[in-house]
C-alpha cells in the first residue's frame, strides 16, 4: 500500500474534543470500579454495623444519655452527641460526623495519582502522547473521581438503609440519602486540593500530605472551636463548619453548593497551573 | 521537500543541576528515517519531549509539520505516534484495553492494523501489564505508537528488550512505513539497526547537535581499518610515519593500522613491497559514533 503524506494531515485521526474527555472519564471510572467497591463496602458495612448496634443500646438510651450528662456539654456538642436514643443523632455521632476523615482519602489518593502519581510511575508520557489537551486530564480525572465518590456514597447509603430496614431502626431513606449526599462535597473539596497539589508539584507524597494535613487541621479547628472561645472566630475558615448533620436537620443546599464551588475553583486553578508546567518522568 | 520536524536554536534548560539541550538546529524531511544518536543524558529524550510539548522550551523555536510546538501541541500529537524511552503503563491494563482506550482518544474506529502488527511482533494483548516481561511490554508500546498509522513516528530505544527475531520484524515494519511516505524519528543505542534503516543521523552530545549527515556519508568520511599482508618482512616505521595512521601494529609480514587520511600515499608505500593481501574495512557506525565522544573527552585522534 502506498500512501502519500500531505503535511502530516493524511492518515491523522482525530476524536472530537468532547469525545476525548468522555473517553478519559469513562476509562477512569472503569479503572476505579474496584476501589469503589472496596471503599463502599468498608464504610457501608461499618455504617450498617452501627445501625445494628443501635438496636442493642436503644433500650438503655435514657441511662446512656444520663451518663453523657456527666461529660462537659461543649465536648458532647463538639462530637455532635445530643440524644443517643435518636437513631439519626446516634448515626451522626458514630458514623457521619467522622466519615469525611476517612472517605476524603478516596478522592485525595485518586487525584494525587492523576498527575504527580502518573509522573512518578512514568505513565503520563504514554497518555499525553495522545491528542489530549492538558485541561482535559485535570477536568476528566476530577469528573471521574466525583462520579466514583458518588457511587461510594450510594453504596454506603444502600447498606445503611438496608440495615435500618432489616433491624427495624427508624431511619428513613430520605435521612440516609441526605447523610451520604452531604459527604460528597466535603470529600471532593479535599480531592480538588490534592489535584491542585498534583498539578503544582511533581511529587505524589506532597499531593497527599498537604490536603491530609488540612483535612485533620480543619476538623480539629472546627471541633475545638465549638468548645473554645479562642478558636471560635477561626471556625468559618474550616470547611467542617459548613458540614452540619444532614441526617438530623436535612440537607443544607447552600452549603452543599458553596463547598462544591470552592472545589470547582480549585480544579480551575489546577488546570491553569498544569497547562504551563513541564512534565517530568 | 517539506520538513516534518524543524527546530531553530531550540533550548531547554533545567536549571543549574541538570543539562538539557542548547541551540539545537534540526531539520527532518518528510518521508525520511532519521536516527538520533547520543549516550544517556546527551539530550535525545529532552529533544523529543520538547517537540511533543511535555517540556516547554526555554528559548528557540520548533515546528512539527509546520505547527508551532508551543501553540499547537495537541494538533502535533494527533500526527505523531510516540514510544517513550521509559515505556510504562498502568499495571491493571491489558494491551487490548489500552489499544481500545487510545483508539477512542484518537477517534480510530478500526483496530485491524493494530491486531496485524501485534501478531507480527508477537505482542500479548490479553494479559495485564504486571504479568508481562519487559520485552512484551515494549511490543505493546510499539503497537500503541503505530496502530493509528501516524505520519510521524518517534521511537526512543524501540528495540530495547526485544529478541533478535522481533527486532528484525520491527525493522521490516519501519521500512514499510518509509515506503508509505511516513517519517520516522529514531533514537537508539543499537547503531547497527540505525545504520541499517536510517537515511540520515544526527549526533547529539552535551545537549548540542554535533553532526547531521547521511548515514553513508558519516561512515565514508571517517577512518578505515587497514590490514596489509606482505610476502616478506617489512619495516613498519615508514607506515607509522604516514599522515593519518594510528594504532599501528605489525609483526613482520603483517601490519594493521587505522587510517584517518587519504589512502593514496599508503597504497604507494605498500606497492614498494610484494603485497599478498590488503583488507580495507569501513568502520561500523558504532565506531564512528565513539570517535565523536572521544573527541569530546579530549582524545582527538
Amino acid at each position: 500500500m502506498s500512501v502519500v503524506m500531505d503535511r502530516g494531515e493524511k492518515g491523522t485521526h482525530t476524536a472530537r474534543p468532547w469525545g476525548t474527555l468522555f473517553a478519559l472519564v469513562s476509562h477512569t471510572i472503569r479503572m476505579q470500579l474496584r476501589s469503589v467497591v472496596i471503599w463502599g463496602a468498608a464504610l457501608g458495612l461499618y455504617s450498617a454495623a452501627m445501625v445494628a448496634s443501635f438496636t442493642a443500646i436503644e433500650g438503655s438510651a435514657a441511662q446512656l444519655n444520663q451518663l453523657m450528662e456527666a461529660y462537659p456539654k461543649g465536648m458532647l456538642e463538639a462530637f455532635g452527641v445530643t440524644d443517643l436514643g435518636d437513631p439519626a443523632n446516634y448515626m451522626h455521632s458514630q458514623v457521619f460526623g467522622l466519615a469525611p476523615l476517612a472517605l476524603a482519602f478516596f478522592p485525595i489518593l485518586a487525584l494525587a495519582n492523576a498527575i504527580a502519581g502518573a509522573e512518578e510511575r512514568g505513565t503520563i508520557d504514554v497518555l499525553l502522547g495522545n491528542p489530549l489537551p492538558r485541561w482535559q486530564i485535570v477536568l476528566g480525572n476530577f469528573i471521574a473521581v466525583a462520579v466514583s465518590l458518588l457511587e461510594i456514597c450510594a453504596v454506603v447509603g444502600l447498606l445503611t438503609w438496608g440495615a435500618a430496614v432489616l433491624f427495624d431502626v427508624e431511619l428513613s431513606l430520605r435521612e440516609v440519602t441526605d447523610a451520604v449526599l452531604n459527604l460528597w462535597p466535603i470529600c471532593i473539596v479535599f480531592g480538588a486540593l490534592a489535584l491542585l497539589c498534583s498539578a503544582l508539584f511533581h511529587r505524589r507524597s506532597l499531593a497527599i500530605s498537604i490536603p491530609a494535613f488540612l483535612l485533620f487541621g480543619m476538623y480539629l479547628m472546627d471541633t475545638i472551636g465549638r468548645v473554645s472561645e479562642d478558636l471560635e472566630d477561626w471556625r468559618p475558615i474550616s470547611v467542617f463548619k459548613y458540614y452540619g448533620s444532614a441526617i438530623e436537620h436535612g440537607m443544607d443546599w447552600t452549603h452543599f453548593g458553596s463547598i462544591t464551588l470552592v472545589a470547582l475553583a480549585l480544579v480551575l486553578l489546577a488546570a491553569l497551573v498544569f497547562r504551563r508546567r513541564d512534565i517530568y518522568t | 521537500m517539506s520538513l516534518a520536524i524543524e527546530t531553530e536554536k531550540l533550548t531547554k534548560a533545567y536549571g543549574r543541576k541538570a543539562r538539557g539541550i542548547e541551540d539545537v538546529d534540526l531539520a527532518v524531511e518528510e518521508g525520511e528515517i532519521f536516527g538520533f544518536l547520543g549516550p544517556n543524558g546527551a539530550g535525545k529524550t529532552t529533544t523529543v519531549r520538547t517537540l511533543l510539548g511535555f517540556l516547554r522550551p526555554t528559548s528557540g523555536r520548533g515546528e512539527v509539520f509546520g505547527l508551532d510546538i508551543r501553540k499547537s501541541s495537541v494538533e502535533i500529537r494527533a500526527r505523531v505516534g510516540n514510544l517513550p524511552g521509559e515505556f510504562a503503563l498502568e499495571d491493571k491494563m491489558t494491551g487490548e484495553g489500552l489499544l481500545k482506550y487510545f483508539a477512542r482518544l484518537r477517534g480510530v474506529g478500526d483496530l485491524g492494523y493494530a491486531h496485524e502488527i501485534s501478531e507480527r511482533l508477537g505482542a500479548e494483548l490479553h494479559r495485564p501489564m504486571r504479568r508481562l516481561s519487559r520485552g512484551n511490554k515494549q511490543k505493546i508500546g510499539l503497537v500503541q505508537a503505530m496502530f493509528h498509522r501516524p505520519p510521524l513516528l518517534m521511537f526512543d530505544e524501540p528495540t530495547s528488550g526485544l529478541d533478535p527475531l522481533v527486532q528484525e520484524e520491527f525493522l521490516d515494519i519501519i521500512e514499510e512505513m518509509k515506503a508509505e511516505g511516513r517519517t520516522v524519528f529514531f533514537s537508539s543505542h543499537n547503531l547497527a539497526e540505525v545504520e541499517r534503516v536510517c537515511d540520515r543521523v544526527g549526533i547529539i552530545r552535551g545537549g548540542r547537535l554535533a553532526a547531521v549527515e547521511t548515514t553513508a556519508t558519516l561512515v565514508d568520511k571517517s577512518f578505515r581499518h587497514v590490514v596489509l599482508t606482505f610476502a616478506e618482512d617489512v619495516d613498519k616505521e615508514p607506515f607509522e610515519a604516514l599522515p593519518g595512521v594510528k594504532n599501528l601494529r605489525g609483526d613482520g609480514k603483517r601490519i594493521s593500522f587505522t587510517l584517518y587520511d587519504d589512502l593514496d600515499e599508503m597504497v604507494k608505500l605498500a606497492a614498494g613491497h610484494r603485497l599478498v593481501n590488503m583488507e580495507y574495512e569501513r568502520p561500523s557506525l558504532e565506531e564512528v559514533f565513539l570517535t565523536y565522544y572521544e573527541r569530546e573527552n579530549g582524545e582527538e585522534r
